[in-house]
């Protein structure tokens, strides 16, 4: 398996002890370092998979309730419209408050005057409860500088003015 | 008595045995209908999937739907559920299911397919071009600037959002490899980057081969399991990335070093790190397995040659490849291990402790394998499990970095390592199945 050894090996390294000679092939030995390499593998597959699975119902939580966000926005506005935005960051994940944004006429996304609503609280009716919200003018992201119109929890502090 | 019952087990077991290349025939097929499904749906049209490109793939247009998650994730799921299948109902047969000839018109159907199509998943290849066109028609360095410094150039629309302030990270060898396409146009470089992400395939797959057979290992197997590998295809050939021609090189460096040819190998090692630094892991192992001078010597010589190019062509900054991986060590992605793990725990993500004891583990495996290796143990395998160690405890883990144990694996006998890095590459498609369960729209 070991690609060919070269011969010179044992002469260069003949002064040091046995244990930590180089050697072209590994030993059969007892299997033992092998056992303990796969255990430790096993165990490690075993977490990963362990975090891995918890991380999609973790995520499948979230997309639930973002669905709700996306309905809470269409039911708040009365508008069927699918090209929305959800910003999770501006209250920090943890938070799970989140802004919903989209167009108040139909147009190509964010092309209209954006509605953003300020949405938390628990899930009911595969909805949650606007607590708030601001207006951006066409064409622009949702940047403190551009929001006007707040209203709601969204009026202590969320707009410059 | 026992001589009519062995009889009958023989029959029984040939008759078992006879359906066996049928089944392996409809998973090929399984495997060539998902391929085709992807690509054909994300030709059609606006995809979260797909990036923003020029329209190189309009002539599919039409045929498919576009292409959304549900589709694009059951079609992965088929395509790696036949994968895993073909390999276990093919192991340790030397041809008497899978011919040459059957492995090879499969992959080669499966480059063809993702060559027509759209560029996969990732904006990276807009990055390669725009690095390109900033040194060549702009003038700038792209060690110094990211794709926002050429706001006007017509690349720039399609270059990732999350990148467009970002110098390269990729060797100079690569960068100055990529100037060439920067005068074809967008379309045009675009193309040549896919020309040459199929020519490094398949001379990475030639040499996989080649090994395996030196090896005593069934080439034509060797081969399926990384040219019709799932994330190989679709993100790795798909995305055009150049982890391919990274790939290419790294697989030189080791059909060199099993031909003897320990100087070049090692000369090798160091051009593939020139493109993509990753590589540079296996010149420990190469060097602590051969305990010779000629691939130390063939790697100063090309490390000599590679700093004198990168410094008269960009400058000291393109000397500094330890501060652009730093940076890019820092990155975080939801799909990251690390990510997953913080989460498990409670924590809201990585924080840079997290980083630190990540790379302190890593360190360790490393030390343990080159113990092993100075040992007697396989150095291929030992750099495969090293490039499985880097990809899982990186914060910041692509689809396409869980390629680089894989043309190791299939050449080592060590059969741990091609299972872990499957597992591995499993996990990562688990995980991103959660808007198969919740799909927001």
């Amino acid at each position: 398996m070991s690609d060919a050894p070269t011969p010179a090996h044992h002469d260069r390294f003949s002064g040091l002890p046995a244990w930590l000679r180089p050697r072209a092939r590994e030993l059969p030995g007892s299997g033992r370092l092998r056992l303990i390499e796969t255990t430790l593998l096993a165990l490690l597959g075993l977490l990963l998979a362990i975090a891995t699975v918890n991380d999609v119902a973790r995520q499948t939580h979230i997309n639930h309730r973002l669905i709700a966000d996306l309905a809470t926005w269409r039911a708040y506005t009365g508008h069927r419209y699918h090209n929305l935005s959800i910003e999770q960051e501006l209250f920090g994940p943890a938070s799970q408050h989140e802004v919903v944004c989209g167009n108040t006429s139909p147009g190509a996304p964010k092309a209209r005057t954006q509605l953003c609503l300020v949405v938390y609280g628990s899930l009911s009716g595969g909805r949650r409860t606007v607590h708030g919200g601001w207006y951006l003018p066409p064409k622009v992201e949702d940047v403190r500088a551009d929001r006007y119109g707040c209203f709601g929890v969204a009026s202590r502090g969320m707009c410059p003015r | 008595m026992s001589v009519a019952t062995q009889g009958e087990r023989g029959v029984a077991r040939i008759r078992s045995e006879s359906w066996r290349p049928a089944l392996v025939s409809l998973l090929a097929l399984l495997i060539l209908a998902a391929t085709t499904e992807i690509v054909l749906d994300g030709a059609a049209g606006r995809s979260p999937l797909i990036p923003k490109s020029p329209p190189i793939a309009s002539w599919l247009r039409g045929i498919g739907e576009r292409l959304g998650y549900r589709v694009f994730l059951i079609a992965i799921l088929v395509f790696a559920g036949a994968y895993a299948l073909m390999l276990l109902l093919t192991r340790g047969q030397r041809g008497a299911v899978i011919s040459k000839r059957w492995a090879i018109v499969l992959i080669a159907a499966l480059h063809a397919i993702v060559f027509a199509g759209p560029i996969l998943i990732s904006t990276d290849i807009f990055s390669y071009i725009a690095y390109a066109r900033m040194g060549v028609e702009h003038g700038l360095n792209p060690y110094l600037h990211g794709p926002v410094a050429i706001s006007r150039d017509p690349v720039f629309q399609y270059v990732g959002h999350d990148w467009r302030h970002v110098a390269t990270a990729y060797g100079p060898l690569y960068t100055l490899f990529s100037y060439p396409f920067a005068p074809l146009g967008v379309t045009g470089a675009l193309w040549g980057m896919k020309v040459v992400a199929q020519l490094a395939s398949v001379g990475m797959l030639v040499l996989t081969w080649r090994c395996a057979e030196k090896r005593h290992l069934n080439p034509a197997w060797a081969i399926l399991a990384v040219g019709a590998n799932p994330l190989y295809v679709i993100y790795g050939l798909g995305g055009a990335h150049n982890d391919l021609l990274m790939l290419l090189l790294m697989m030189a460096a080791v059909s060199l070093t099993l031909a003897g040819r320990d100087a070049a190998a090692g000369a090798v090692v160091v051009g593939g790190a020139l493109v993509k630094a990753t590589v540079a892991a296996l010149l420990p192992f190469m060097i602590l397995s051969r305990r010779r001078l000629a691939p130390i010597l063939g790697a100063l010589g090309a490390l000599a040659l590679g700093a004198l190019l990168a410094y008269l062509a960009f400058g000291v900054h393109g000397l500094d490849v330890v501060s652009a991986l730093n940076r890019d060590a820092a990155f975080v992605s939801t799909d990251s291990f690390a990510a997953e793990l913080a989460h498990l725990f409670g924590k809201p993500g990585v924080f840079p402790v997290d980083h630190d004891l990540l790379k302190a583990a890593l360190v360790l495996i490393a030390l343990h394998l080159m113990w092993r290796t100075w040992r007697g143990y396989d150095w291929v395998a030992a750099s495969g499990w090293t490039l499985l160690a880097i990809s899982v405890t990186s914060t910041w883990l692509l689809a396409w970095y869980i390629l680089w144990p894989l043309p190791l694996a299939v050449v080592t006998r060590d059969r741990r390592l091609l299972l872990a890095t499957l597992a591995v590459q499993a996990l990562f498609i688990v995980h991103q199945t959660s808007p198969l369960f919740a799909p927001v729209q």
